[in-house]
């Protein structure tokens, strides 16, 4: 071409472009009167807290002027306001410490997506038909408010209660609501909820409570399974950590092994990458202190009270010997002793296991040998790597799959379900549980379902009414963080923006509802708002702690909370290690489905970017490359080259994945760094309903998961499906770019 | 060869057609503006602009006349009377990179009492009437492809009158660009002051 052509055509295209830009009038919108004075341009950083994982970062809101697209009074304008523009970790908070992770990033999102929920909806079509039309919110509050009294006039356990697992105020509101009601106990869900490690580190520690990990006073980090640079526990506190491990100690990097049956992300910053058979990580962590105790390396009372719950501890194992190990799990005899002996010779070392090590029947099993080894390399309290956060309150859940069980069977076990209102928020338990749990069934028998989502999804697209939250940027948030820093926390912010949209912030509704009830309720919930209720808990914690209280709450709404400085505040005593008389016997795994037919183990794993499936319609985090295959915008299944040359599979190749329980279709991947015999599959995509950019996406790994559970904990054991693969034609894979292409380690098994 | 570059004239001479038509042609602003319809409830972003005449102007940098602005403020009367630039009405200008333009509220600090027989201040009025602001139509600003950014408080500070780059509004009704806010002229004036003549001065 020409370079006269060439400008020509580009005349063209800009020509072109001008005429993209043509339209009709009706596109002019109207502005409305402001109600804030900001100078325009200049940004002002306010704290708030990240809600997308309960990790619970306090971040930073960038906020400047900018014009909103909004409804008033049922006209369309535009109107100049105080806008949240980016988000960032609070260099103040002790979990995020000024960090923030891709999905915190992205959470500016839910502000503005446009599908949001925007003013209250009613039903209009058949159940799950995911028809409504807007209401008033006089009209929505007094529906609901009728159909509050009829149910507490006759039985209140007809009142039930579904939420993601809620901590602080909030939790502290809703169960005040519930109890002064006398509704049955809130019920809180979430997929990935570790109650298999809370309860271990009850019986090993006292303490039922996800542990944090202080990886810069560590030397040497054995990970078992535990993404905990990506998805696990408390990402960004642990990633600022292993900074620290690698690079805060003059003259020292730490090592880092990770044993696991697929390269995570945090694996392939490993030094060294060591694949296991799935399910068995207890049998190596007793065969690691059966090497320990054995080689005199630490004595077995060293693990005191962990050490009690583990059978033939004191003895020294004597049954664990690597060479039984070796048979287990797959990794040679020698190596286990090397293992040992580095956990020693480099200490401090940690020992962590987490997300599909203890996603098994075993699981409990697995964290306590893992808590005893913890224990015994003397890495557990002030001055090891394993610490607990002081917590204000207690947080913990009361097993999360198992209430959710029992509510299910409740309502199934009569033709006319007990539950007749059930309250739904921020939870999605139709497409976080396996068929098997009957979570759709039930949910449509009951009575009346009120959700209070700010997004349609499968579970409250079956609501009878929504009455849309506020999201974290418009409401008064707080939250008290269970683990990622040694700090007492108790993190609060104001709204960083004003409400966009006709939607009021839940505790505010609850309160409201509460003077609607009158009687008992309005008296348990007398606070004008929640604001209010925050103050005076604030002030509490204030006395407590022995400051002015006014100036506390001026100080904690600058810097985004309330954190110990100096001394740690215990004020909810840790419960005594349960003495339990049963011993914890070590059993192997067990799997969904015969060998034969299913011969692949199925590895759910929690994604990058959508975690358990809850952050799939943020489209920042749909465009997020998957960092080991870069796969965008879809699902995909993770196979074994070799298998799947075997199986006449190529890269992008739409494969079906059957297990007992159901079937799904994706594209595979072939990746060096899964295990022959398994394949993996990320969760949170295959949604059937779930705005416009996850709907109808990829596909649901959870969906084709066996109701196995955790017997002691009843946590679903969602990395124990055995499944078989076939190729059924072409597929479509979007990638960024490359892949993974070599196996680490392969020469050393 | 040749017959390529005559299919380009020709699509060339075409797509000039189409611009002409457009800045001819298009309904104005102010039309529009005064219909005040509002928009069809679709929630997808869309870069369309309300005429073609408007893309057509937008797209080369083109600003608005005199009459498309809502109300035909006079510049001049408010200089007359001593009311300063930045301390009522611009108002960013002293303390941000924007200096912003007064809305409704702004106006009515004052015009609640005073001069409210005048029709443009009943426009006002109404305004706030209808719970609106009052859609200014931009005058100065630099186009996004431009690639710089301006500062107002600095060169506030340092003394620069406004006039050097907004001409003599306090001689004028509505504002009309009366200054072409070239490089050079910017490049000029750094230079006569000593101010930094770095790129990322103002391209960052």
């Amino acid at each position: 071409m020409e370079r006269r052509d060439f400008i020509k055509l580009s005349a063209l295209t800009a020509g072109a472009a001008g005429l993209a830009g043509c339209g009709n009038p009706d596109h002019q919108l109207i502005r409305f009167l402001p109600e804030e004075n900001l100078i325009p341009g200049v940004a002002s950083w306010r704290p708030s807290l990240c809600p997308l994982c309960a990790a619970g970062c306090g971040v930073l809101a960038r906020v400047m002027e900018g014009d909103a697209e909004v409804v008033r009074d049922g006209r369309t304008g535009l109107l100049k306001m105080g806008l949240v523009k980016k988000l960032e970790g609070n260099p103040a908070h002790p979990v995020s410490r000024g960090k923030l992770c891709a999905r915190g990033q992205a959470a500016v999102q839910l502000a503005y997506h446009p599908d949001r929920i925007q003013q209250p909806l009613k039903r209009r079509g058949e159940r799950g038909a995911g028809e409504f039309e807007p209401v008033d919110w006089d009209e929505a509050l007094g529906t609901l408010a009728a159909w509050l009294k009829e149910v507490l006039a006759g039985d209140p356990s007809g009142l039930a209660w579904l939420s993601r697992p809620l901590r602080g105020g909030r939790r502290a509101l809703v169960e005040r609501f519930l109890a002064a009601a006398g509704a049955s106990p809130p019920v809180y869900f979430e997929l990935l909820d570790e109650s298999v490690l809370r309860r271990a580190n009850r019986l090993g520690f006292g303490r039922e409570q996800l542990p944090t990990y202080v990886l810069g006073a560590a030397n040497y980090l054995l990970s078992l399974n535990a993404d905990f640079l990506g998805t696990w526990n408390s990402p960004v506190a642990q990633a600022i950590g292993f900074g620290e491990f690698r690079q805060g100690q003059p003259g020292r990097r730490g090592k880092f092994v990770q044993v696991e049956t697929r390269v995570s992300q945090t694996g392939a910053n490993a030094d060294e990458w060591i694949p296991i058979r799935p399910g068995t990580e207890g049998a190596l962590a007793l065969a690691l202190a059966h090497v320990l105790l054995n080689e005199k390396l630490r004595p077995a009372a060293a693990a005191g009270s962990a050490g009690a719950h583990i059978e033939g501890w004191s003895q020294g194992l004597p049954e664990w010997t690597p060479e039984k190990a070796e048979t287990l799990t797959g990794i040679a005899a020698d190596r286990i002793r090397r293992l040992a002996r580095e956990l020693v010779a480099h200490g401090p070392a940690v020992v962590i296991a987490g997300g599909a090590a203890l996603a098994q029947t075993n699981g409990l099993a697995t964290a306590l040998a893992v808590n005893a080894l913890n224990a015994l390399l003397g890495s557990v309290g002030a001055s090891g790597p394993v610490r607990f956060t002081p917590q204000w309150e207690s947080t913990v859940p009361a097993l999360p799959h198992r209430t959710l069980r029992a509510l299910v069977q409740k309502i199934l076990s009569q033709p006319d379900s007990p539950v007749k209102l059930l309250l739904l928020y921020e939870a999605n338990p139709v497409f976080a549980t396996p068929p098997a749990w009957q979570v759709a069934a039930a949910l449509d028998r009951v009575p009346f379902l009120v959700s209070f989502g700010s997004f349609l999804d499968e579970t409250n697209s079956r609501a009878d009414l929504v009455l849309p939250d506020h999201t974290f940027l418009e409401s008064w948030v707080d939250d008290v963080p269970e683990s990622g820093t040694e700090q007492a926390v108790v993190s609060l912010a104001a709204p960083a923006m004003r409400p966009l949209h006709n939607t009021r912030a839940l505790p505010d509704v609850l309160l409201e509802l509460g003077r609607m009830l009158g009687g008992r309720v309005s008296e348990a919930l007398p606070w004008g708002s929640y604001e209010e209720f925050l103050r005076v808990r604030f002030d509490a914690l204030a006395r407590q702690v022995g400051a002015d209280p006014e100036e506390f709450w001026k100080r904690a709404l600058e810097q985004g909370g309330w954190w110990s400085e100096n001394g740690l505040v215990h004020t909810a005593a840790p419960q005594p290690a349960r003495a339990t008389s049963r011993l914890v016997r070590y059993q192997v795994a067990e799997t969904d489905g015969a060998v034969e037919e299913f011969p692949f183990h199925f590895l759910p794993y929690a994604s990058q970017a959508f975690y358990d499936g809850s952050t799939a319609h943020l489209p920042w985090l749909q465009e997020l490359p998957d960092v080991l295959t870069t796969v965008m915008w879809g699902s995909w299944v993770e196979l074994n080259p070799q298998t799947a040359e075997r199986l006449g599979i190529r890269q992008g190749d739409m494969v079906e994945v059957a297990s007992q329980h159901g079937t799904l279709q994706a594209p595979a991947v072939l990746s060096p760094g899964i295990a022959p015999d398994a394949v993996a599959m990320p969760i949170g995509q295959g949604h059937r309903t779930f705005t416009r950019y996850a709907s109808g996406r990829g596909a649901n790994p959870i969906a084709v998961l066996a109701p196995l559970e955790e017997p002691e904990t009843g946590a679903l054991a969602w990395a124990a499906t055995r499944v078989r693969v076939r190729r059924v034609g072409a597929g479509r894979l979007v990638l960024f770019s490359g892949g993974l292409s070599r196996f680490p380690h392969a020469e050393e098994r | 060869m040749r017959r390529q570059s005559l299919a380009l004239n020709l699509f060339l001479a075409g797509t000039a057609v189409l611009l002409t038509l457009g800045l001819l042609l298009g309904r104005s602003d102010s039309a529009a503006v005064e219909s005040g319809r509002a928009r069809s409830a679709s929630p997808v972003f869309t870069p369309e602009r309300p005429t073609l005449r408007d893309a057509v102007r937008d797209f080369f940098g083109i600003r608005p006349e005199p009459e498309q602005q809502p109300i035909a403020f006079t510049h001049k009367v408010h200089a007359e009377n001593r009311i300063d630039c930045t301390s009522y009405c611009h108002t960013g200008a002293g303390v941000g990179p924007v200096a912003g333009i007064p809305g409704v509220k702004q106006c009515l600090i004052c015009h609640r009492t005073i001069a409210t027989d005048r029709p443009e201040i009943q426009k006002i009025a109404a305004y706030e009437e209808r719970g609106e602001d009052i859609p200014w139509q931009r005058v100065y600003g630099f186009p996004a492809p431009a690639h710089v950014k301006f500062y107002h408080a600095p060169h506030i500070r340092a003394g620069v009158d406004c006039s050097t780059c907004h001409g003599d509004v306090e001689q004028m009704t509505v504002a009309v660009r009366a200054v072409d806010l070239t490089m050079g002229f910017c490049v000029d004036c750094h230079r006569q002051r000593g101010a930094s003549v770095e790129c990322v001065a103002c391209h960052y």
